[in-house]
């Protein structure tokens, strides 16, 4: 392998990753601020994600909908799924005061419920995608060539991004949630409903969920299987620090990225396992992840 | 809270198990001693989860790759060079326990959601290699292993291999139950409820944590082994974090911490993946619903039902 060709491949692994990676990054940050307040780390998101996809192609394939209603009752689905999840099922596993296993056992219940469902309907029979509102003409950046529809979901997420980081700095609502994830008691001293805030959070991952599961499905065939996708998405999670916003979002371009990069140089056989030597590698170094506070010792 | 109380009762069920154990190979069919054979298996397998989760508190989710290096260590030896299989098994207890030692070592340097995605990760990186190292585990193709060998005997059928699998069991449950109730059992205890307390009382945390995934990983392995006295094919596509999270919810659903809830557990969880197969369709609705119920209504498991003590006490 030459130096022209290794920087070729440079290129363009770290332009394909940083749009694969953005897709990750919005499910890494949707793990996150369920996590943050809620202290559930959520095995259902990639189920809650897939679902967002299904209901979107349901409405497309069998209802003949137009594109912007499907997508649009695709998100509003999915967060009411995710809200009635949190305020049916893990209030009452956190009232009966469920640690940590117990609920992690709950939204594995739950992602099993959604792809038994998912597999009921038949759409998941044949991996199909979603029609893609952009063309994917190639567009050749540097040395690097991605599509139209590449440029368009890494802007998407990116635009997500910064919707979500306005809405937590500049609403009242975001505000809230802020203060529930620094301290949940403190913010139920000053007023905040904590059911009500928590059941917001859940239903804001559905719309996260839903968008990334629009953005990524005209790109890659989607199947009942695809919930795989957020195990990347909680290993960015794990390196950004997993109680890190910005740590969800730069540990999801480090996936893809590092994802793209072993699929180039060394096999796209190794692509499956990158992730989480990755994940290995960073906690080593860095047990609480890049961005992740102090670590917390149990005291007695 | 009388001690004998429960003693007895235990006294009683193990009775009742062993006499049903004892029955069964005189009239049950094969498929029904095939199933009997995989819950005893899922029974060590829970046992060595229960060591590391519930007796020490380490939430580790790596418990299937432990599994399936007992059963290609144990399988591939059996196939090559047909010793007596105690010490096939034995082999595929050492090396995951070694490999348990390493992993042991992480969970010195991360806790709770880290350890269990490491772990995870682990687990998933363990499931590649038994996919892509074709030249040992023949990959996706899965691997036929040849029965299972001991004094010229030749182990062809569920029902020969029967009363070793028992027996094994049953070894491991009263090493289980020797452990918890050893010096060990409560350094473990110990470190579950407050590392800095145990380390004050004198406990070397460290290798208490190690150990723990070491006896763990050897318990995994050793299921491993057991599995290969009747099975005869191994597929590494049943070796990934389903079979983690089946083992999971053994213990959990059975009672975390507890021995019983972990082996009642294993008996019910076992039999309704079982069941379930039947009704593949419904299969993934029913169990994620049996799942969310019983940790919407019962979070400290069956155990807690029958002792009743779960119910004051603090988690």
């Amino acid at each position: 392998m030459s130096i022209s060709d290794i920087w070729l491949f440079i290129q363009q692994g770290v332009l394909s990753g940083l749009v694969t990676g953005s897709v990750y990054a919005l499910l890494a940050v949707a793990i996150v601020m369920v996590f943050k307040t809620t202290d559930v780390p959520n095995f259902s998101q990639g189920e809650i994600f897939m679902s967002a996809g299904y209901v979107a192609l349901f409405l497309l394939v069998v209802w003949n909908w137009p594109y912007w209603a499907a997508a649009l009752l695709a998100i509003v689905v999915t967060a009411l799924l995710a809200a009635l999840f949190q305020h049916v099922v893990m209030q009452r596993v956190t009232a009966s005061r469920g640690a940590g296993v117990q609920m992690v056992i709950a939204t594995l219940g739950f992602a099993y419920v959604l792809k038994g469902l998912v597999r009921k309907t038949g759409l998941g029979d044949t991996p199909r995608s979603l029609p893609s509102l952009v063309p994917q003409d190639p567009i050749t950046i540097g040395q690097a060539v991605l599509t139209l529809l590449d440029l368009a979901i890494l802007g998407a997420a990116v635009v997500v991004m910064l919707l979500l980081w306005l809405m937590f700095t500049h609403t009242r609502t975001g505000q809230a949630m802020r203060a529930v994830g620094m301290n949940s008691r403190g913010a139920q001293i000053v007023g905040i409903q904590l059911s009500s805030i928590r059941m917001q959070v859940w239903a804001l991952a559905g719309v996260v969920s839903a968008i990334s599961a629009l953005l990524i499905t005209p790109k890659i065939l989607i199947t009942p299987d695809i919930g795989h996708l957020a195990i990347l998405a909680f290993a960015a999670a794990i390196i950004g620090g997993f109680s890190s916003l910005p740590g969800a979002v730069v540990g999801g371009f480090i996936i893809g990225i590092v994802e793209n990069l072993v699929g180039l140089f060394i096999s796209s056989n190794a692509i499956v396992v990158a992730p989480f030597m990755a994940i290995m590698v960073v906690l080593l170094a860095r047990p609480q992840g890049l961005f992740g506070g102090k670590l917390q010792v149990k005291k007695v | 809270m009388s001690r004998a109380a429960t003693f007895s009762s235990d006294r009683v069920m193990l009775a009742l198990l062993a006499l049903v154990l004892a029955v069964l190979p005189f009239g049950a069919s094969g498929y029904v001693l095939y199933v009997v054979n995989l819950l005893m298996v899922f029974a060590v397998l829970a046992l060595g989860m229960h060591l590391v989760i519930g007796e020490t508190g380490q939430f580790a989710l790596s418990h299937a790759a432990f599994f399936g290096i007992g059963i290609y260590t144990t399988g591939l030896i059996n196939n090559h060079w047909q010793p007596p299989f105690v010490l096939s098994i034995l082999a595929g207890a050492v090396l995951a326990a070694a490999v348990g030692w390493v992993i042991g070592l992480l969970a010195l340097r991360m806790r709770d959601i880290y350890l269990a995605l490491a772990t995870f990760a682990f687990g998933e990186a363990m499931q590649w290699v038994f996919l892509n190292w074709e030249s040992v585990t023949n990959g996706s193709n899965g691997m036929r292993m040849r029965p299972a060998a001991i004094g010229g005997l030749q182990l062809v059928s569920d029902l020969q291999a029967y009363p070793f699998v028992v027996v094994i069991a049953a070894f491991m449950l009263w090493l289980t139950v020797a452990i918890a109730r050893s010096r060990l059992g409560s350094a473990f205890r110990a470190v579950r409820e407050s590392d800095v307390a145990a380390m004050a009382m004198g406990v070397n945390t460290r290798g208490v944590k190690i150990f723990a995934f070491v006896l763990s990983a050897a318990f995994a392995g050793v299921a491993g082994g057991m599995y290969t006295l009747f099975a005869s094919f191994i597929h590494p596509e049943s070796l990934g974090f389903q079979t983690t999270v089946l083992v999971l919810t053994m213990v959990v659903v059975g009672g975390l911490g507890s021995v019983r809830g972990a082996v009642a557990g294993a008996i019910i969880f076992g039999l309704v993946s079982e069941l379930l197969r039947q009704a593949p369709s419904y299969q993934e609705i029913i169990y994620g619903g049996i799942l969310m119920l019983f940790m919407m209504f019962l979070p400290k498991g069956l155990a807690s039902m029958f002792t009743g003590r779960a119910k004051g006490e603090k988690s």
